[in-house]
Parts: C-alpha cells; structure tokens; sequence
C-alpha cells in the first residue's frame, strides 16, 4: 500500500526517490502526462481503463478524484512495471490524489508542478464537464488535448454546442466518435449513392446517433433527419428507411480506443464539424 | 605540522586518491553565524564536506554574530541545523571533527575593534593549536550594510602569513554606483584575487553540466549559433512567495534576486565562446564579453509584473501586497520578463528569452535551445502535425537532466510522425546525490580556485544592464498585481513571444 502523501512536494520527493530506486535495466520512459478526473460515480470505470493503458503509452498519469468534503489533498504514488523484450523493464508513475476543497476548485495549482517538462498533456474528463467552471477552464488550459466520452454525457445534443465553444483552445478528442470509426467507413463505401439520404436511423447511443448524423450533415452539406433508437451500442443504421450492410470485424476494446486517442496530437476537424452539425 | 602545498603535490601516494580535491589547512570565519544562510546552507555543506572528507586536515571555524552565546550554545545550535537541513546521516563522529574546532565571537558594529581582536586572537590560537597556518576564509553572511565595518575590522588584522580569502553573499550592491562603492571598499583592503563574489546558481552541478555539454561534446558546439538555433529560452521559476523576507524583497525585486545574477550568468554560459581553458580567468572573460554584448532592451522587450492572490498546491494565498512587510501599495515586481539579444557574430538576431518570478505555477529552471525547423520536410502536410522543432531542453532543477526532442515516425502504416525525447537524467546515469552548491564552492574557495565565482567586471556589466531597465521603469507605474499566483506571470509575458511568432514553453 502506498503511503499517503498531503502536499505537492511530498509527492514530488517520492517520485525522485521512485526515480533513484530503479535497477539498471528498469527503464522509465514516459511519452505524455496523462491527468483523468474522475468523480466519485466514475472511479470503477475508470481504474479498468487505466488498466491496460501504460502498458502502451508509457506516461505519467495523474488520476484527480475530486471529494465533496474535506481540505487540502491527499496523494499516492505508484509505479508500475511492465516487461518488455529482452529483459527490459519499462516503469511508469502512476499518482492518484483526491482533491478537497479548494484543491478541487483549483486542481491546476496542484497538477502543473507534476506534469512532466516539455511533453504532451492528455486530459480525461469522466462525464459532463462543468463548461465555463474554473476547474474544467484551467486544465484544459494546461491540457494539449481533452478526451471525453460523450456517451456519458446526460440532455444531448445540447452539450454539443457547449463544447464546440471550446474547440479553437484544445484539441478535443471522443470516444463515443471513436467508436463510430467501423460504421463510418462502411457509410462510405455506400458514395456515391449516400449522397441522396435524407433520413438516417440509428440504434445505438444517443451519442452515436448524434453524432452520426452530425457527421453526415457536415460532409454531404445538407439536412437530414436522426431518428434515433436507444441501445447501448451502435447495432444499426437505416438510410432512408433502408438497413445500411453491417461493418465487418469487432467493435474495439476501451483501452485500445482511449489509447488510439492518445496518439493524435493536432485537432480532428472531420470531428469539430460535425459536432457543430449535431445541433 | 603541516604539509605545504608544493610538498603536498610532490607527494607520490595523494596521486589518484580523492584526497587531492582537499584544501589546505586553513581557518573559516562567518559573519553572521545566527542567520538563516548558515543554518540552511553554510552549516549542512561543511558537515557535508566533512562527511566525505574533503574539508582540510587542519580546520577551524569561527562563528560571528550579534547574539551573546557560548561556544557550546553555538555548536548545539549549528548541530540541530545540520540534523535538520543537512543531506547527509547524521554521525557522531563527523560533527566531533567539525564540533572541536568550533569557536563563537558575539559582537555588533558598535563595539568597535573589539571582535576583531577576539577574532584575531581566536584565528592566532587555531594557527598555533590547529595549524591553520594563517591562512583564512572570511564569509560574510550578512546584509550589505554591515559590509563596510567588517571589511575595514578584517583589512586591519589580515594575517601576516598564508593567504586571506573574503566570500561575499548577494546581494553585491543594488545598483551600478553602489556595486562600485563596493568594489571600491574592498580593494583598499583586499585584491580582487582575494574576492569571492558567491552566485550559488553557479555552484549547481547541472550549471557546470551546461560547460561540458557544449565543450566536451564535438556534435553540439558547431551548431550552437544564430544558423542553427531560432531562440533560446530560461525559465526560473519559484512557486514559493518571499518567506518572511519583505524588507530585502521589497528593495530587490525579481530583477535584483534573480535577474542581475542567476538568470545573466545562465545567459553567460550558455552563450559564451569555449573558453582557452578551465582557469579561472579564462572562463570568466569569455563570460564578461557576452554580457559586454547584450544590448539594452527596449521598454517594450521587458515585461514586469506582481501577483495578487491565486492558489498554490490547492490552496488559497495572499498576493504580494498583503504579505507581511510589504506596503499594501508596493511596486516592487515579482515577475520579469524579457526579450534579450547578444550582439556578436554568433548571436546576432537571435532572440533569447527570459522570465522569473515568485508564485509561478511550478518549480522550475531550464534552458531551452530551440532549434530551427527542418527547412524542407518531404512529408504530407497532416503527417507532421504534431512536430515540433527540434529542443535541447537543460533541466537545472528539478529532475537534473538533459533532453533532446526529436521527430519520430510513429509505428503503424503510413508516415504519421510526433515529437519524442531522448533524456538523460542524473539520477539515472550517476546513482549519486548531487552535492550541494554550496559545499562545491566552499572547497572551490578553500582551494583558490574562483572559476565559479563572479569577478568585479562581471558585476559591473550586469548592474549597468539592469540600472538601464530600472530606469525606464520609473517612467511608468502598471497597475499591479497583474497575474494571479499560481499562473505563468501577466498577460504581457505571454504577448512578448506571441508578436514574434513564438510561444513560451508551457511546462
């Protein structure tokens, strides 16, 4: 069990000694700092994704658990070994805090001085984030990109729009449209006949279909109707009342799509469009 | 009795044992024995030394001050100090070593010649006890107007035998004309030979690390100029406030506290041609002549700023002014940034940026070298999107270390390509402590050797800069505080590098 750390610098000090404490064939590489903010209906959810991620992307991960209750923080730090070929080990920092009070109000003050100089901030927002709050608007100011899940997202596609406001300062990337990638490819095969839809129906998320049509809306620039089914995964098209084909191969695991997400660096203007085509 | 140094070298067995890094005997006197210098500092470093065994055989401290204590008040009191502050275990039978040579004088500047006499006949015993030899150290450790009484007291009763060497704090003066009032005050007594002007930055392992990146290495020197590199960045960051230090803070500023020192010298080093050699005075010639050639910076290359309130690790902090000591309407700075240019061959138009303050968002300094782009990359547009120009990214604290980022092709089909680094990290490559910087200049001092100190020409050329600052400053009255603690400084910092096409690095 990891000792329980109440300040920035004791958390810092037990990074370095992390560092100082590493065999020679251990190597800690980190390629970006990864910061989640996961409220306390998220923590299960969360842990299971983080799971298979350093492995792949080996970084720094910052987990923030903002408390309803208390003062100050308190933090652990872990790290995590993974072998790789020839007896070379890589180790990745994993540091959970859960922030009270006014930590959780300003998580920027206690995150900044644990990003790793000079490389790329991922942040993980668990759920509908609070637009224009001081907690949300500071990380994503520290963020180089913001990766949601807008199927965790209640009252869509209103949010929708909130978010576009945020587009020209981070990079915003969506596992919710992540998991449309097969559906996508295969609409497009269907071009150019495509071209001529009017009505879309999709059974799947709210998100999915959302963003579905968005997507159609902003590529072919025309209108087109959503009618939207609920299921809790994409299962479905229908074009005009016709079934689109199936897509070939297996919907993706979470950690393969949150890592797929944390190897793009620029913005995703297919994306930005058609999420300002949902509303 | 003990050896002299030419016999000391002559001797065949000291060849390769650590013992040549070793002093000679000699005798340290500190003004300024009850402050926090040589609680935090001073103390924990000599016990260091001692540690490892790289005091002189023959040592002797002399601890001065204004409060009346005994010696043993003084080595209980210095003896907390080390188990407090110090980086090393705590053994009994290092603190003896020190501990026994251990002496306290009490007196102030009213009592005259008084304490030099009582300090000269301290020294005399230790020669003739300890065999020190005559040769001292002296330390001030105290605020500058305290200089002037000590330097005459030490004037009047320098040894007669072995050398005398005089350590002298920062700050040196406040500005151009009180630099050389001082310069001028300790030249009636001693030679600038003797003077060690201390810039503890300089003392860092990975400021010295910046002389062997550029001068062992054959790859980097040939493109270590205005061809090569678009700008340089230094970036020295405090999150911490001003710690109970109002009244020197409040006359200082960001400007005196970090820029006329650290932030030059950093500048001087990485900027200065190879010098001949590793000697004291060919390293600081090259030195002076980069800060000869940095011209004044027009009023809209400097950007000033205070902090008002803000959060630091979570937590709420007062801003400048309502810290204690401080005027509620002060307009000392907290925060500078500029755009500086060094006109030589080598640098002509080649920006180098810097900033410092308190209360920034993280603990950090570094040099960044930022290099130009490929000038022509074959790839898609798209592919290289997330690229980023080349950068030799010094870390002096924390995470001690040298990285380079380069562009690489990431695994997969296609030619997406993104920023990765290649680090080396002095925990990683030496599993050692890094020594302090103190402990490093006070052998260097003790050996003579002022390589890492600052001479009189280089003060002179750092004051002449900032006093030009200073005075257009006086001009204008911003409207302060301008960034909140917690954040990267105002506003202004950021648009210095925007109208250039630039921006600072973020972390």
């Amino acid at each position: 069990m990891a000792q329980t750390l109440d300040s920035v610098s004791a958390i810092e000090r037990q990074l370095a000694e992390l560092r100082l404490g590493d065999g020679g064939s251990r190597l800690r590489t980190s390629v970006m700092t990864h910061i989640a903010w996961v409220p306390e209906e998220w923590v299960e959810a969360a842990e299971d994704v983080l799971a298979g991620l350093a492995e792949r992307h080996p970084s720094r991960t910052i987990v923030l658990f903002p408390q309803s209750h208390g003062d100050g923080l308190e933090g652990e730090v872990d790290a995590e070994s993974f072998a790789m070929t020839e007896g070379l080990t890589i180790c990745t920092d994993t540091i959970r805090i859960r922030l009270h009070g006014t930590s959780a109000e300003h998580p920027t003050s206690v995150v900044e001085p644990l990003l790793i100089s000079d490389l790329p901030v991922f942040l993980r927002w668990r759920g509908l984030p609070p637009f224009g709050e001081p907690a949300f608007e500071e990380l994503i100011g520290v963020a180089d990109r913001l990766i949601v899940d807008t199927t965790e997202w209640p009252g869509l596609p209103k949010p929708y729009a909130r978010m576009a406001g945020i587009f020209e300062r981070v990079a915003v990337s969506d596992i919710a449209w992540a998991r449309t990638s097969r559906w996508r490819s295969m609409l497009a095969s269907l071009w150019p006949a495509i071209g001529k839809v009017e009505r879309i129906k999709v059974t799947g998320t709210e998100a999915q279909a959302q963003l579905l049509a968005g997507w159609l809306r902003s590529r072919l620039e025309k209108s087109i109707a959503l009618q939207h089914e609920p299921s809790n995964k994409l299962v479905g098209v229908e074009l005009d009342g016709e079934p689109a084909p199936f897509p070939p191969g297996d919907p993706p695991i979470p950690a393969d799509l949150l890592s797929d997400e944390l190897d793009k660096l620029s913005r995703d203007p297919v994306y930005e469009a058609a999420v300002l085509a949902t509303v | 009795m003990a050896l002299a140094e030419d016999q000391r070298l002559a001797n065949p067995l000291l060849e390769g044992l650590q013992l040549t890094r070793r002093p000679e005997p000699c005798a340290m006197v500190i003004f300024g024995a009850s402050g926090d210098l040589t609680k935090r500092k001073l103390f924990p470093a000599l016990y260091s030394l001692a540690y490892r065994q790289l005091l002189p055989e023959k040592f002797g401290i002399v601890g001065v001050a204004r409060t009346e204590e005994t010696d043993d008040d003084f080595r209980e009191r210095m003896k907390a100090a080390v188990q407090e502050f110090g980086r090393d275990d705590f053994r009994d039978d290092v603190w003896k070593l020190l501990a026994d040579g251990m002496h306290y004088v009490a007196g102030t500047a009213e009592d005259g010649d008084d304490v030099f006499v009582h300090i000269d006949q301290t020294l005399t015993e230790f020669d003739r006890d300890r065999g020190t030899d005559g040769n001292r150290v002296y330390y001030l450790a105290v605020p500058p107007p305290a200089f002037e009484t000590i330097v005459k007291g030490i004037g009047k009763h320098r040894s007669k035998q072995g050398w005398t060497r005089l350590i002298v704090e920062k700050p040196f003066g406040h500005d151009l004309q009180s630099a050389q009032e001082l310069n001028t005050l300790l030249h009636k007594h001693f030679d600038e030979s003797e003077i060690f002007r201390i810039d503890h930055y300089l003392g860092k392992e990975t400021v010295q690390n910046m002389l062997a990146l550029r001068f062992a290495n054959g790859i980097f020197e040939p493109i270590w100029n205005r061809q090569f590199i678009d700008h340089i960045q230094i970036t020295v960051a405090e999150t911490i406030g001003i710690e109970g230090r109002a009244d020197y803070y409040e006359h200082a500023g960001a400007i005196r506290d970090i820029f006329q020192n650290h932030l030059l010298q950093l500048i001087a080093l990485t900027a200065m041609e190879p010098p001949i050699d590793f000697a004291a005075d060919s390293v600081r010639n090259e030195k002076v002549k980069v800060l000869k050639s940095i011209h004044t910076p027009g009023p809209k290359h400097v950007v000033r700023g205070q902090y008002g309130r803000g959060y630091i690790e979570g937590q709420e902090v007062p801003g400048y002014r309502e810290e204690q000591g401080v005027d509620p309407n002060s307009m000392t700075e907290t925060f500078i940034a500029a755009k500086l240019f060094v006109d030589n061959w080598r640098w002509a138009d080649t920006p180098i940026y810097i900033r410092a303050g308190k209360r920034l968002a993280r603990r950090e300094t570094t040099i960044a070298i930022e290099f130009k782009r490929a000038p022509h990359p074959p790839f898609e547009e798209l592919a290289a999107e997330g690229l980023r120009p080349n950068v030799l990214l010094i870390h002096i604290q924390p995470d001690e270390g040298v990285s380079l980022a380069i562009g690489a092709k990431v695994p997969g089909q296609g030619m997406q390509i993104r920023t990765v680094h290649m680090d080396f990290l002095y925990g990683g490559a030496f599993r050692t402590d890094l020594p302090e910087a103190y402990e490093r200049l006070l052998v260097d001092c003790m050996r003579g050797d002022a390589s890492l100190f600052t001479r009189e020409d280089e003060v002179i050329e750092q004051w002449q800069l900032v006093d030009a600052i200073v005075a257009f400053w006086r001009r204008d009255r911003p409207s302060f505080p301008n960034y909140a603690a917690g954040t990267w400084g105002p506003p202004s910092s950021d648009e210095l590098l925007r109208r250039d096409g630039r921006a600072w690095r973020r972390h």
